[in-house]
């Protein structure tokens, strides 16, 4: 049976969690994953960095309670330049994030469902700058179908 | 307080913009003018009187998809060329990104035109240059559930607003001057697999909206909202709860009833004289597994009739009871008349032309409009034999037409001036064999192994009159998958799957002008005029549910381009009336 641990280790071994190790890029979602905290005010708020040479977000796996907004704060601190494109209804949000810089976002998301957000700049996408942001919860009873519960997987 | 890892200050990097920002627009230029204040239920019932405008899904009410303007006709069409295109383009990951297409039908009033696109997307451009004036997007999660691709067929609008559903279930009113959201509710429930992909439509103070998820195992609804601040005002489901009317006609003593399709997930027309809404219904659940599910199973593959205020069903007719071909009923009826009687015709997937009295809901003819029906017959009065379908598990049988049908969503049109209905057809067939599973919810509910024929497809556009005689037909080499466009002008156009966009003479079906657009069409094309120029618009963009109805083109190119055609400006005799 695999573990966590164990699949960090594999994954280390294997080079699949690096720059220009086993492939040329870090293989997508192979960073952490974090849970945002909700406010008083019901607004969700977290940090994603960029560590230095990692080319991975931090968590790369961003899990929120529930659909709502999220005011997300974003740093960069490699030693190159990367920016972010973020999912929200209304438009998608972009940040520049230069080289040690920092930055925020407000986010409004729906859920539940998981969206994709990345630093679409050169390929930093395919190299490891793509991440998740996980929203949790249920649609709206009102817009749940008039039928007993069924069984899900 | 976030720290660094160096002692040094970090560089504020500020606050994230919206992505429309970075468009190239010039300030100021991101407000439309306020042409739709007034577009009032009024005007869009005599939305006729408007020729230069494409004021709901349908062009009018009445699903004909017919405009008067004969600026470009039949002398001139070989002159007309792209005017403008607009290219949306694809960035980041979306869901579905291996099926997205451009089904959209763009609306427009008074040189403003809306448009949705695949994604959650919907833009205002300036209709007479294509500029891009604002555009909002929705965030879509990558995880919903799709049965056919990342797709959207188009928003509806009135009364300042721009109203559109969203992949996961939500209905939206934007303000039309800014896109702005003004309110936004849910309709579906995603983890149950439904979803949004119709274009609504506005009747009276109600934005009415439909769900899809047919191949999950949900309970089709046809809802209404309030225009004005979103409020839920009625829910028809489409199959009924044990004890209502048609619930004899599923299992007793079963929970099928429960997930039993019926899907109103594209839209419908609506008789303004008898304020009543006509929509076709998509397949049971699940699709191809009847044995869980004995009985009719009422209201799938039904023609019904809802009252526009109440949300109560008037009538209804089914036109594949007990279906186990996938053969969705979904399809537009057009409202026509004929000889004082007011009668609806439908183009079926299972290879029929209903025409029935759209007062009652009563039979007047059946007709076959494709060469090849296999799954079984239905006799002149209405009598529906099957004779081949997935039966015996694991037990492989071939049938025409396919699940796709012989006409898919893609709409017919009918010129009120030839008298005469244009469908788009797909020949196609497909090989399905019982696979029964048990439901989950969120899970597909197909009950089958299904493989459309990738070597033999073929396709053409027909002409029928009201009593299904065909008139014309114009034969392509693959199915036509893209709905058709009739004018004034005596013109009928039509895309081909091969990015081919082409105009027929309405009256003999000749080919009379080609354009190849880059990729397939899977759209529907309006026509509207500005400053008394026509144009002709098509949104192309090959993909959605391909390896349904043309699985031999999995492998083609996509594409996201709206292409507009015009005469030259110094077309001699090019009129400056409307």
């Amino acid at each position: 049976m695999t573990t966590v641990e164990e699949r960090e280790d594999l994954l280390r071994r294997l080079g699949l969690g690096g720059q220009n190790t086993a492939a040329l890029g870090r293989l997508l979602n192979t960073g952490n994953v974090a849970e945002a905290k909700e406010r008083e005010d019901g607004v969700m708020e977290a940090t994603i960095r960029i560590r230095p040479d990692e080319i991975c977000w931090d968590p790369s796996i961003l899990v929120l309670p529930h659909g709502g907004d999220l005011e997300l704060e974003l740093i960069n601190d490699d030693l190159n330049t990367h920016c972010a494109l973020l999912p929200s209804n209304g438009d998608r949000k972009f940040i520049w994030l230069v080289n040690h810089s920092r930055g925020t976002a407000r986010l409004n998301l729906d859920g539940p469902g998981y969206y994709w957000f990345s630093s679409p700049s050169g390929n930093d996408e395919g190299r490891g700058l793509t991440g998740a942001i996980v929203v949790l919860g249920d649609v709206p009873p009102e817009a749940r179908l008039d039928r007993p519960d069924q069984p899900r997987p | 307080m976030t720290t660094s890892e160096s002692a040094e200050p970090y560089v504020d990097a500020g606050e994230a913009v919206d992505q429309g920002r970075l468009s190239g627009k010039v300030a100021g230029g991101d407000v439309a003018p306020p042409v739709t204040e007034n577009l009032t239920f009024e005007r869009i019932v005599d939305a006729r009187s408007e020729p230069q405008n494409w004021l709901t899904y349908y062009g009018t009410y009445d699903g004909q998809r017919f405009s008067s303007l004969d600026q470009i006709n039949t002398e001139n069409i070989k002159r007309i060329g792209p005017a403008w295109i607009f290219q949306a383009g694809v960035s980041g990951i979306i869901a579905g990104t291996s099926t997205y297409s451009f089904e959209a039908t763009p609306l427009v009033v008074d040189g403003i035109m809306f448009l949705s696109g695949w994604d959650g997307w919907v833009w205002a451009l300036n209709a007479a240059t294509g500029v891009e004036i604002w555009r909002y997007k929705h965030a879509v999660p990558f995880d919903v559930s799709l049965c056919c691709g990342n797709v959207n067929r188009g928003v509806a609008v009135a009364k300042g607003k721009v109203f559109f559903v969203t992949a996961n279930a939500h209905v939206l009113a934007l303000d039309a001057t800014t896109g702005k959201r003004v309110w936004d509710k849910t309709y579906g429930d995603v983890r149950a697999g439904e979803s949004g992909t119709m274009a609504p439509i506005v009747v009276k103070n109600n934005v009415i909206v439909g769900s899809s998820g047919g191949e999950f195992g949900v309970r089709g609804h046809l809802d209404a909202f309030d225009l004005e601040t979103g409020e839920h005002q009625w829910r028809c489901y489409m199959v009924p709860k044990p004890g209502e009317p048609g619930s004899e006609t599923w299992p007793a003593d079963g929970e099928a009833w429960q997930r039993g399709g019926g899907n109103c997930w594209l839209t419908g027309t609506y008789d303004v004289e008898q304020n009543l809404l006509i929509w076709g219904t998509g397949n049971p659940a699940p699709d191809f597994d009847g044995e869980v599910r004995e009985g009719d199973n009422l209201y799938t593959d039904s023609l019904v009739a809802v009252d526009a205020d109440t949300g109560q069903i008037r009538w209804h007719y089914q036109c594949t009871p007990h279906d186990v071909w996938d053969y969705d009923s979904m399809s537009e009826c057009i409202l026509f008349e004929k000889d004082g009687r007011k009668l609806l015709a439908h183009f079926d997937k299972n290879g029929y032309m209903f025409v029935l009295d759209r007062t009652n809901g009563e039979r007047v003819s059946i007709t076959p409009f494709v060469d090849r029906i296999t799954w079984g017959a239905i006799t002149r009065d209405g009598q529906v034999v099957p004779k081949v379908y997935p039966e015996a598990e694991g037990v492989a049988v071939h049938f025409y037409p396919g699940p796709a049908g012989a006409k898919e969503w893609t709409h017919a049109a009918y010129s009120p001036k030839t008298e005469l209905f244009y469908v788009p057809i797909q020949d196609v067939g497909a090989t399905a064999a019982r696979r029964r599973r048990e439901f989950k919810e969120g899970i597909p509910y197909w009950g089958a192994g299904v493989a459309v024929d990738i070597e033999e497809a073929v396709g053409y556009l027909s002409a029928f009159d009201a009593n299904g005689e065909e008139k014309w037909r114009w034969r392509n080499e693959l199915p036509m998958c893209a709905s058709v466009l009739a004018t004034g002008g005596d013109l009928v156009f039509a895309g081909e799957p091969s990015g081919e966009f082409n105009a027929y003479d309405a009256r003999t079906g000749e080919l009379l002008w080609q354009f190849q657009c880059g990729s397939g069409h899977h759209s529907s094309p309006v026509t509207y005029s500005v400053d008394g120029r026509q144009y002709i618009a098509v949104p192309v963009g090959w993909g959605g549910w391909a390896e349904g109805f043309l699985p031999g083109m999995l492998g083609a190119g996509h594409g996201s381009a709206l292409i507009v055609f015009a005469l030259p400006e110094d077309t001699p005799g090019r009129g400056d009336d409307d």
